[in-house]
């Protein structure tokens, strides 16, 4: 008589472990907005009082920044042109390259140089933008000032280029998944119609994949725009933030809202003018960057759509318009690059360009279909050459200049001399708590969103908002977060600078790669293994974690990688909330820490006769991350392996 | 490839002289503000001043460019860059402690309130003969004091939290090294925040100790600060090692090139 009370109790047990999940996951799925809003809610606090003080309009136009200056001024116009016009070089540099590495590794490269190919050039975004910096000033700009015969190479093209090195990754590995997505059907009836490879790639391939490689071309520049260490390093930061003149010189040093934000909020004094300020920079730079992920949302949500439509109705819609967008466009890039030369050059110049540039055009038209392939494939295999070489010469320095630092001792003993005589094993242990603790805190967040996403919702507006807000936080830059962080924890808070800020900081940054790739890793999961766990009467909780969780595994795994790769990296988010250049390991979550990148950057900065050990750290950190970056390709390649169904 | 550059870019000329470069601490930084009030007299920064954000970006600069100056502390000076005089005078430790060497500065450490046991302790350490001989090794000027530090019978421990200006920094990194072999129970940290945020956490009460390279802002006053005096320092004034232009500059001089009215070596 027992025996079906207590069945039916358990079945009651068992629905409200049911519920029970669903709402934990149902608010680790939210965590992503939350924050999104924390950050912006923190920020506008600590700087809506210097738009009290200005006034917004003032803030936006003024040209001159000159906080401390008698009477201050705080124009942040010349901050914003100089983080438009930096990224815009670096754009200039990126797209060519990127975009020939991605058709090169889609189309042209054998499936072996593919599965060599692709990961080096991810390895690119696995070097710490500290380490590029570090790279940027010594080599990069003394190359410029003796090449170009200027007085000084840190300049808009140092940090332009830079720039353009760090979005290479992003872009082409977005725009290779598009073109790559191209249905085979399109790629092989133009073949069948006599069309030559190249034909095929620049008339089929990439027309169809255009929203594709518009929305990583808009993701790299969310990369470019937010990005601090590498540019506050390499572009000069004039002191009042100024506008080159003419605007086309491109030796003229630039100013951008990273590196302002960087180099002044160290030193500001808490709650004077200047640091509302500088928090105001902050929201404007939040604002930019969201305008440029939300259009990267939009256009790729509609590139989805396209798709679907495209495969229904077979090619039919759309090429009219798509032809008079085209002529548009061209036409508008056109004047402007008129423009810009005939102010640069003046007229005459600009004549003789315009009509070598219709010369060519002319002998192109004439030119074989078959030499034209050649020719176009030779640039495109410049291009990944190109890119390569960037990444062997960036390389070899970090690893020849290094290599003489390390030895045991410089590895295991405690911080002596100011770390001049090396020894970074506090730091090594530093940075090892901050991503164990990052990862312990958004692997969960991030995997519960992610089934909530994937296994309890419909697609609707609860999860288009909460995708929209994991993709806002993913084009959040580092330096924002560390704002956030020193607000949030350090002065609302007031828990100090400790191990237990810097943890939670680099885990809200490092989410929104977690539940992304978790995402993308249960999608992949077929349909029916739910439905067969589910038809021999599991729970939807015992499905999800006996059926679908471990074939995903693998793919979650990549995906935590990646985010300790970018946590162990990244200086500016712990710098205002975590960071000490100290020799002793913390013992409690409320005692900061060191950390390598942080370590690095001290020595750089703040401790003379130090080249030795600097060099040291910057290929011990390099190892590291790039480390870890080569576990997650391996895991990734190995899983697309086994995982046949 | 270059002439393409150069032709399209139009704006490279071939430059008589030596083009000087302008380097220079940041808005927020307590050398900068030191060196706009005792060399600019207040007046603007030329708006072609690069700004770096410690004293070793400006020596890296400096190293790296032929037509660079900046200034930096003392302890930066070295084989690598050439140090110009000031007004005849060479800064080095006899002509800052004597008062000839005009751009020569305090470093302060601050507590809030009166210092507790342990503050207290570490400060007199500091201001003792073994502080200043550290404060010496690291190329700084030190106090003239005789005390030496007496630790027989006296029992620390806990943790002592230090946090400031980036000049102040290698001393109290390197003295906290020695202190802490003294009182093997006490943990000491040390940042190099920049003088700004050091007295803000100060004042906030989140660290024991600020370290600082300017004197108190009107702002910060009301916050109940305490200042010791622990050693000074001079602002040296460096160029690369190749420039042959000049050996000494007069402090109008230094301040007409910072305001941008002289662009070129050869001019002066």
């Amino acid at each position: 008589m027992k025996a079906p009370s207590l069945f039916k109790n358990n079945k009651l047990l068992k629905r409200l472990e049911e519920r029970g999940i669903k709402i934990t996951l149902f608010f680790s799925a939210l965590s992503a907005v939350i924050i999104i809003f924390a950050i912006i809610l923190f920020l506008f606090n600590e700087g809506y009082p210097i738009f009290q003080t200005v006034g917004v309009g003032e803030f936006l136009s003024g040209s001159r920044w000159n906080p401390t200056g008698e009477p201050p001024t705080y124009g942040a116009w010349s901050l914003i042109v100089g983080t438009l016009l930096i990224t815009l070089g670096a754009m200039v540099i990126a797209i060519p390259l990127s975009l020939g590495s991605a058709i090169f590794i889609s189309q042209i490269a054998t499936p072996r140089m593919r599965a060599i190919l692709k990961p080096v050039i991810e390895l690119l975004a696995g070097i710490p933008s500290v380490v590029l910096g570090f790279f940027g000033l010594i080599v990069l700009t003394t190359w410029l000032r003796v090449t170009f015969n200027q007085s000084s190479g840190e300049s808009w093209i140092a940090g332009s280029i830079l720039l353009g090195i760090m979005a290479i990754p992003t872009i082409t590995s977005v725009a290779e998944d598009a073109i790559s997505s191209v249905p085979r059907e399109y790629k092989e009836g133009s073949l069948a119609l006599s069309a030559t490879r190249w034909q095929t790639i620049k008339n089929v391939l990439v027309p169809s994949a255009v929203s594709g490689i518009t929305a990583a071309i808009v993701l790299g520049i969310g990369r470019a725009i937010g990005e601090t260490m590498a540019v506050m390093m390499v572009c000069g930061n004039p002191t009042y933030g100024l506008i080159p003149t003419p605007i086309t010189n491109v030796f003229a040093p630039l100013k951008t809202l990273t590196a302002t934000l960087g180099i002044e909020m160290g030193e500001v004094a808490t709650g004077s003018p200047h640091y509302h300020a500088l928090f105001g920079l902050a929201l404007i730079l939040l604002a930019i960057t969201l305008v440029v992920n939300i259009t990267a949302t939009i256009i790729l949500g509609r590139f989805r759509e396209q798709r679907k439509a495209l495969i229904k109705k077979r090619f039919t819609l759309s090429a009219e318009i798509m032809k008079k967008i085209k002529q548009t466009l061209y036409l508008g890039l056109g004047l402007v690059i008129l423009l810009l030369l005939v102010l640069s050059l003046g007229l005459p110049l600009t004549f003789i360009i315009v009509a070598l540039c219709f010369g060519l055009h002319y002998l192109l038209k004439k030119i074989s279909r078959k030499t034209m392939q050649h020719l176009a494939f030779s640039f495109i295999t410049i291009a990944i050459i190109i890119v390569i070489i960037i990444l062997c010469i960036i390389l070899s320095y970090i690893i020849v200049n290094g290599a003489g630092a390390l030895n045991w001792e410089f590895l295991s003993g405690s911080t002596t001399n100011l770390g001049r005589s090396g020894g970074i094993f506090p730091a090594i242990v530093g940075t090892i708590y901050l991503i164990i603790g990052a990862i312990a805190i958004s692997l969960p967040l991030g995997v519960g969103a992610a089934v909530y996403l994937n296994e309890y919702t419909k697609e609707g507006r609860t999860t288009k908002l909460i995708r929209a807000g994991a993709d806002l936080l993913n084009g959040t830059p580092s330096i924002v977060f560390g704002l956030f962080g020193f607000a949030f924890f350090v002065l609302y808070l007031q828990i100090g600078f400790s191990l237990l800020a810097g943890q939670i900081t680099l885990a809200f940054m490092i989410l929104p790669t977690i539940i992304r790739t978790t995402d993308e890793a249960l999608k992949s999961v077929p349909q029916n293994f739910r439905e067969g766990s589910l038809a021999l009467g599991a729970t939807k909780w015992q499905t999800i974690r006996k059926v679908v969780l471990p074939p995903a595994a693998p793919g979650i795994l990549t995906g935590a990688i990646l985010g300790i790769g970018r946590a162990a990296g990244e200086t500016a988010p712990i710098m205002f909330t975590a960071v000490v250049f100290s020799s002793f390991i913390p013992s409690s979550f409320f005692e900061p820490v060191n950390a390598l990148p942080y370590h690095l950057f001290i020595l750089t900065t703040s401790v003379p006769n130090s080249a030795q050990s600097q060099a040291g750290i910057a290929l011990v950190l390099l190892l590291l991350v790039i480390g870890i970056y080569l576990i997650a390709i391996l895991l990734r390649n190995r899983y697309r392996k086994t995982m046949k169904w | 490839m270059f002439c393409l550059f150069q032709f399209l870019y139009g704006c490279i000329q071939q430059q008589e002289g030596l083009p000087i470069v302008l380097i220079g601490r940041d808005n927020a930084s307590g050398t900068r503000e030191f060196f706009w009030q005792q060399v600019m007299h207040k007046e603007n920064f030329s708006e072609n001043l690069r700004e770096k954000n410690s004293n070793g970006g400006i020596y890296l600069t400096v190293v790296q460019t032929p037509g660079a100056i900046g200034y930096v502390g003392l302890s930066y000076v070295d084989s690598n860059v050439k140090l110009l005089q000031i007004n005849n005078i060479t800064a080095n430790v006899t002509n800052i402690l004597a008062g000839t060497y005009p751009i020569a500065r305090h470093l302060y450490l601050l507590t809030k309130g009166n210092a507790t046991e342990i503050e207290q302790e570490f400060i007199i350490f500091v201001q003792s003969n073994e502080g200043q001989a550290i404060v010496e090794e690291e190329g700084f000027v030190p106090l003239q004091v005789t005390t030496r530090y007496n630790a027989s019978g006296k029992q620390l421990s806990g943790f002592l939290e230090i946090s400031g200006s980036t000049t102040v920094f290698p001393i109290i990194e390197k003295i906290k090294e020695r202190f802490m072999t003294l009182y093997p129970n006490l943990i000491i940290t040390v940042s190099s925040t920049g003088s700004g945020a050091g007295i803000t956490a100060v004042g906030q009460g989140t660290v024991n100790i600020a370290m600082s390279s300017r004197d108190l802002k009107e702002a910060e006053i009301d916050l109940g600060l305490v200042e010791y005096t622990i050693a000074l320092d001079g602002i040296a004034i460096i160029v690369n090692k190749e420039n042959s232009y000049v050996n000494n500059l007069t402090l109008s001089q230094l301040q007409a090139v910072y305001e941008g009215e002289m662009t070129n070596w050869d001019t002066l």
